[in-house]
């Protein structure tokens, strides 16, 4: 990337493009091939505005109350939001999402940190282990939350390995991973999922920095924990910070661990808009939108202190 | 990467922490597969059993329907159906994902504008914004245009936590590649199509499959977008087995159903692992 920020290569952009032989309509070639980059972008731009932003739009109207489709038509009201910030009930779901999200991604970064750095290093089986790890990322969601049934249920394997070693003689007294606010079962799926995503995210930047710093480094007499923090972490912080972003939106807005994992009420976001979507009175879904709104405002808010904190970060580090 | 086999140092090249870590991380993702099978083979398997006490192949012969995999491959299972479909919305998801992105990455990758940086993470918002944010908004909408639980529905919706990946992927090739090839063969008098077809094509070929390939992953294992706008009429692997496990229990014909929709991702990472390990996802 930065190797194209160069002013060398930026100079060689703004050089006349070589002619076509015979180009007698090309009045201005170059207007010509700013059209045509403009053509070229304009499918993705489209599906992005047209669905991505359409949905925000019409989410947002929605949920100031807008909705002539059902006969509603109070826009602008914030009756929904003063309706749903109010309760209790939203402060402790939205409190379980960001405790899933948290948690899930602070543990696959502690786990993905060291898991890639010790398989940058090339052993001989570093190729086949890579391979196992990245299993979790090639299948569904779905998959591992049938794992953690049939591992962490209170009749899975864990709980029958528990009383073959005489710790327990009764299913019941198995502790309580599945189906409880604890949500260690959540957010072992979540980890199980994340981390070979973490962990390639991380190998790819350190594939791109290579060994040469690290081994100046130790040349030059540091010990492995000064260039794990002064040398390794720092280079592998942009893709931290993708990784752990990507992954924390991921699991604020999912839906189906905890839906079957969790404790029931109350629910993480997106379930409760979900169960509003299904209530047949359908005014509720105005509801679940102030709920859907809530939620991206919340993943919105932590992505701007993320990303202003990270380039504090750069900036004290000079990059910027 | 490592110039030959003989230079590779053996495990015991890395710490003892780091051989733990590795070992355990290994144990941990491949572990839960073994109960996942026993249970699809499982007829009874009472607790505190370590494994069954009545297998599936010793009551088949003796049920009057279909039990485990005998039901996994019957009709009624579905899984054929999801299969298909699972299958299909794939192929025709990459296709258009392929279609839209690859005119889009080159002018990303090589030309300076205003707003680039802007339109860089616009495309990168689908990832940061909460899927069940856009599900639930975008339902709205597509039962408004009466695109929800259908195929078209479902296959435009698919197109959105994919353009980000396969936008990066081919903006990266692009840039690896530059424009003098190209500039060569205008020179030469080759016209638009020829150059592509004739030059830039061959070049960012292994980076066009390795964004396919993973595409092509991202949808075949989609579940909260396909469940929300295929409203339940259009049913994939991940869906379907969602529909046997959401009461929380998992019977043998449910265990059946996790590996067979587990079989697309096995197959690509038996045989695409070279092309899924240098994708960049590090920008």
């Amino acid at each position: 990337m930065a190797a194209f920020c160069h002013p060398l290569f930026m100079k060689r952009k703004l050089m006349p493009k070589a002619l076509p032989v015979n180009s007698k309509t090309a009045a201005s070639p170059a207007l010509m091939q700013n059209l045509r980059d403009v053509a070229e972008v304009m499918p993705l731009l489209v599906i992005l505005l047209g669905l991505f932003g359409g949905a925000i739009v019409l989410g947002i109207l929605q949920s100031f109350g807008y909705a002539p489709w059902f006969g509603i038509n109070e826009f602008p009201t914030t009756r929904y939001f003063e309706r749903l910030w109010l309760s209790v009930d939203f402060w402790a779901s939205l409190g379980l999402t960001l405790y899933y999200g948290f948690a899930a991604t602070l543990i696959g970064l502690v786990i993905s940190i060291p898991l890639s750095i010790a398989l940058s290093k090339k052993f001989r089986a570093s190729r086949v282990f890579g391979a196992l790890i990245r299993l979790p990322l090639m299948v569904p969601y779905t998959v591992g939350i049938a794992l953690a049934l049939v591992m962490l249920g209170n009749g899975g394997l864990l709980s029958r390995i528990s009383a073959s070693l005489g710790l327990i003689d009764d299913p019941a007294q198995f502790v309580q991973i599945l189906k409880t606010h604890g949500g260690c079962g959540i957010i072992a799926v979540y980890v199980w999922k994340q981390v070979p995503f973490m962990t390639l995210t991380l190998s790819a930047v350190l594939a791109r920095k290579g060994e040469d710093t690290v081994e100046a480094a130790m040349v030059l007499g540091a010990n492995s924990r000064q260039i794990f923090w002064r040398v390794t972490l720092p280079q592998i912080m942009p893709g931290i910070v993708s990784a752990s972003l990507i992954c924390f939106a991921f699991n604020i807005g999912a839906f189906e661990a905890p839906l079957i994992l969790g404790g029931g009420y109350p629910d993480t976001l997106p379930v409760l808009a979900w169960r509003y979507f299904q209530d047949a009175n359908y005014a509720f879904q105005l509801q679940g939108m102030a709920v859907v709104v809530s939620l991206a405002l919340v993943s919105g808010i932590f992505l701007a202190v993320y990303l202003l904190g990270y380039r504090r970060y750069e900036r004290a580090r000079g990059r910027v | 990467m490592i110039g030959s086999s003989s230079s590779l140092r053996d495990i015991k090249s890395i710490s003892p922490w780091q051989r733990l870590l590795v070992l355990a991380m290994a144990t941990f993702t491949i572990a839960p597969f073994a109960p996942l099978i026993i249970q699809s083979l499982a007829f009874r398997w009472a607790w505190p059993n370590i494994l069954p006490t009545v297998w599936w192949h010793e009551q088949r012969e003796r049920s009057p329907f279909p039990l485990a995999w005998d039901y996994v491959f019957s009709p009624s299972s579905r899984v054929a159906e999801a299969t298909i479909n699972t299958l299909g919305i794939g192929i025709a998801v990459t296709l258009l994902c392929l279609l839209i992105c690859l005119p889009a990455a080159r002018v990303l990758a090589q030309r300076n504008f205003r707003g680039k940086n802007q339109l860089e993470f616009l495309i990168a918002l689908p990832l940061l914004i909460p899927e069940a944010a856009i599900g639930i908004a975008l339902l709205m909408i597509f039962i408004a245009l009466g695109f929800a639980g259908t195929y078209a529905g479902v296959i435009v919706v698919h197109l959105i936590p994919t353009i980000p990946y396969m936008v990066r992927m081919l903006t990266a090739v692009y840039q690896g590649h530059g424009t003098d090839a190209e500039d060569h063969a205008r020179v030469l008098g080759a016209n638009r199509r020829q150059i592509f077809f004739r030059v830039t094509l061959p070049m960012i070929l292994p980076g066009v499959i390795a964004g396919c390939l993973f595409t092509f992953l991202v949808s075949t294992n989609l579940f909260l977008l396909t469940f929300f706008i295929g409203q339940g009429q259009i049913i994939t692997l991940p869906t379907l087995l969602f529909a046997k496990i959401s009461g929380g229990a998992l019977d043998a014909t449910g265990a059946g159903i996790a590996l067979i929709a587990s079989v697309p991702g096995i197959i690509l990472l038996i045989f695409t692992d070279r092309f899924i390990r240098s994708y960049p996802l590090a920008e």
